[in-house]
């Protein structure tokens, strides 16, 4: 692989490599020369955390390669959780478009087969096959495909609208580099938290600080006043800890909030936590389930028992004898009663 | 007779059947219980047995067949389940179990098929009273409750259709899921239709979200005519047909039956307009999608926790046993799954009057006392179509 592709694919061990060959100490970059790099990761972060653009640029592959390195060092520094985790899942989609670009017009085929078999086969664990080099198709096993697909809520990637034979799924290049972005946020997310650093320097530690104090806040779903079932409450408090809560997850919060007369605006205000958060995918999204748009029929909150199928049921003895979470603090005021 | 009255005379019959039974029961297993399968990794799996009266004890387990039997014969329960899970501690509640994996289960069942002879044969039986009548009341003609349950004896037509929905099932796991045909296991449920297990290690770690992916393709539903290339934005149709083409899956199965060969961007748009536009379209790719896809019971194969008739047992809505159909299309679920000996007659109160075959016999019984082998008093009163005098 070439330096290029340490730059663009900086958590390869490759990558990490090449900067221990390079016996880079992080004390030198208190020194001028190097404050262009440190304004570069400055840069980088600021794109994606504080304005959540994804940044695309790519200068010379020593530069990114630091500024990279830098950036992690930032994060970690300013260690807001949800911080780091937005900053991974952009660095995730920074990766899908370099990602997807190369293996479309990487004509060096042993070039291209390397960077399947690093990032794909070695990195995540997931054996993809070059179908068709002219259309550029892969193939994947369907169980492959499920254990990822099931995380996007779009149509598109239900099994059914895909092409699918002999226990394998075919896909293009963009699906399928997008498949595997949330595992990609995680290696990055995983990266930061695994860092060890005993001493920063102080012009990194500057610029990590003056970011910190830009980070707006959004204000987390007050949940301690009101009595949420238990799976409820899990997703607030997973929102309110900028989880990305899975499609389920979603649903089931919008459903319920729905159903105990909640506006729409009140809703989406409680997905701005989501570090995927687009106001307007989540306005169409809520009113969808509203019955306000699409097939105009309002989506009923979903059993206990199909929660608990999708591992979103946290039952306490609260939840005794009810079925669906709306019948949560009926129950409960019912036993009162009694 | 007062509302009571039928109820005492209820309860004497209960008792009565219940019984005969039980005695019954307790002689298959203690005399075929080789019939029962032995299960892959039967220390793993959860077993749960249903009482006669309807009570379903779960969360238990065996280390091997021999503590199973010890156990039936002790407490000769009126159905026996099993986990298609594996767990580490089978015992233990659902969330404290550890799941290792599970083996892919379907269910097709007779209610799901909704066939037009279904009526024919279908009885309804007044909870309190035991009148029966063939087409659904509002409530009982003789104690006016409203409490009624209903019960099907399959004619030839439905046993024919549950095995043609059993093989569509097949090719599309061999076809599409690309799941070896020896992987595939069916079986008699003992009642209205058939349970198939697939155990392939591909998809034996999918977590409840896979199999519903899983079953809405094997259903046909959710299709999207994007994936057909065909979309429409602002009343514009375009078509464009995705890079991954429509040579596979349902893509093919929907350009198939249209008819279209050789799709070309050119050739999927005139024909969209020839159907009269994007949403008549649509209406034909539903159609097509809902009569090709699988009549199956969705949440037998998502509900990774469930349990299911152990093979070879009996099953107590029939007295038939659930037996692996190794010949689907000369297998005779009226004769191939009645593993009770006829080793004696009893006297039986038919509630009304019925025509159905058993063990290669024709009966027509009229609604009154008879005498007929013991497999069919075990059958008629399973249904609750006769009650033991």
């Amino acid at each position: 692989m070439g330096k290029d592709d340490f730059a663009k694919y900086p958590f390869l061990n490759e990558a990490g490599n090449f900067i221990k060959e390079t016996y880079f100490d992080l004390d030198e970059f208190e020194r001028p020369e190097f404050r262009h790099i440190i304004e570069k990761a400055r840069k980088r972060v600021e794109y994606e955390v504080l304005k959540g653009i994804v940044c695309t640029e790519f200068e010379k592959y020593d530069l990114e390669l630091f500024a990279f390195l830098i950036s992690l060092i930032i994060i970690k520094h300013i260690n807001i959780e949800s911080i780091t985790k937005k900053y991974s899942l952009f660095e995730a989609m920074r990766v899908e478009k370099f990602l997807t670009h190369d293996l479309i017009y990487q004509t060096n085929s042993k070039k291209r087969d390397l960077l399947i078999s690093k990032i794909f086969h070695e990195l995540l664990d997931l054996q993809i096959i070059q179908f068709d080099s002219q259309r550029n198709i892969f193939k994947m096993k369907i169980s492959d495909y499920l254990s990822r697909s099931t995380l996007f809520h779009e149509l598109e990637w239900k099994l059914i609208n895909r092409s699918v034979d002999k226990g394998f799924v075919y896909l293009d290049v963009e699906e399928t580099v997008r498949l595997v972005r949330n595992e990609l946020s995680l290696l990055i997310y995983n990266k930061i938290k695994n860092m060890k650093i005993t001493k920063i320097p102080d012009q990194i530690k500057l610029e990590a600080d003056s970011i910190k104090h830009k980070v707006i806040f959004p204000t987390p779903v007050q949940t301690k006043n009101l009595k949420f079932p238990p799976c409820i409450e899990h997703a607030l408090n997973q929102l309110n800890k900028n989880e990305n809560l899975p499609h389920s997850a979603r649903f089931l919060l919008a459903t319920y909030m729905l159903f105990y007369g909640k506006s729409i605006d009140e809703i989406i205000n409680i997905f701005k936590n989501a570090p995927d958060y687009n106001e307007q995918i989540t306005r169409y999204q809520v009113e969808h389930l509203a019955g306000k748009k699409g097939s105009l029929i309002q989506y009923s909150v979903p059993s206990c028992s199909k929660l608990a199928n999708e591992n979103l049921c946290f039952y306490t003895h609260e939840c005794k004898g009810i079925t669906n979470p709306i019948q949560f603090g009926k129950k409960r005021l019912q036993r009162r009663n009694d | 007779m007062g509302k009571r009255d039928y109820r005492d005379e209820m309860i004497k019959n209960e008792t009565k059947n219940i019984n005969f039974l039980q005695k019954c029961f307790k002689e298959y297993y203690f005399n075929k219980f080789k019939h029962l399968e032995s299960p892959l990794d039967i220390s793993r799996r959860e077993f749960g047995f249903m009482s006669f009266d309807s009570k379903m004890t779960r969360h238990i387990s065996f280390i091997n067949m021999g503590q199973l039997n010890a156990f039936l014969i002790q407490n000769v329960p009126a159905g026996i389940y099993i986990s298609n899970s594996y767990y580490d501690f089978p015992t233990f509640p659902i969330n404290e179990k550890r799941l290792i994996g599970s083996d892919l289960i379907f269910d097709i069942d007779l209610k799901d098929l909704n066939l037009p002879c279904q009526k024919d044969h279908t009885y309804y039986i007044c909870k309190y009273c035991d009148n029966i009548s063939n087409n659904l009341p509002s409530s009982c003609s003789v104690c006016k409750s409203t409490k009624i349950d209903s019960t099907i004896i399959p004619c030839g037509i439905c046993i024919r259709n549950l095995k043609n929905e059993t093989k569509k099932l097949i090719s599309f796991l061999v076809t599409d899921f690309g799941i070896n045909h020896k992987s595939i296991y069916v079986y008699f449920s003992g009642n209205n239709g058939f349970h198939i297990t697939a155990l392939e290690k591909d998809y034996f770690n999918l977590d409840s979200k896979g199999r519903t992916d899983l079953v809405e393709y094997l259903m046909g539903k959710n299709f999207s005519v994007t994936s057909l290339g065909v979309t429409q934005y602002k009343n514009n149709l375009k078509v464009k047909i995705p890079i991954s083409g429509l040579s596979y899956g349902w893509r093919k199965r929907i350009s198939k039956n249209m008819k279209l060969f050789n799709i070309t961007n050119n050739s999927l748009q005139k024909y969209v307009n020839r159907v009269g536009g994007y949403l008549l379209f649509k209406k034909e790719v539903e159609n097509i999608t809902g009569k090709m896809g699988v009549k199956i019971d969705p949440y037998v194969t998502m509900d990774i926790h469930r349990i299911f008739r152990m093979p070879g047992s009996i099953n107590s809505k029939s007295g038939l046993s659930k037996v692996k159909c190794n010949n689907l299309d000369s297998f005779d679920p009226f004769s191939d799954a009645c593993l009770f000996e006829d080793d004696r007659n009893v006297d039986v109160d038919v509630k009304t009057r019925l025509e159905f075959r058993f063990k290669r016999k024709k009966y027509i019984l009229d609604k009154c006392s008879t005498t007929v082998p013991s497999s069919v008093g075990i059958y008629l009163v399973l249904k609750n179509l006769a009650n033991l005098i």
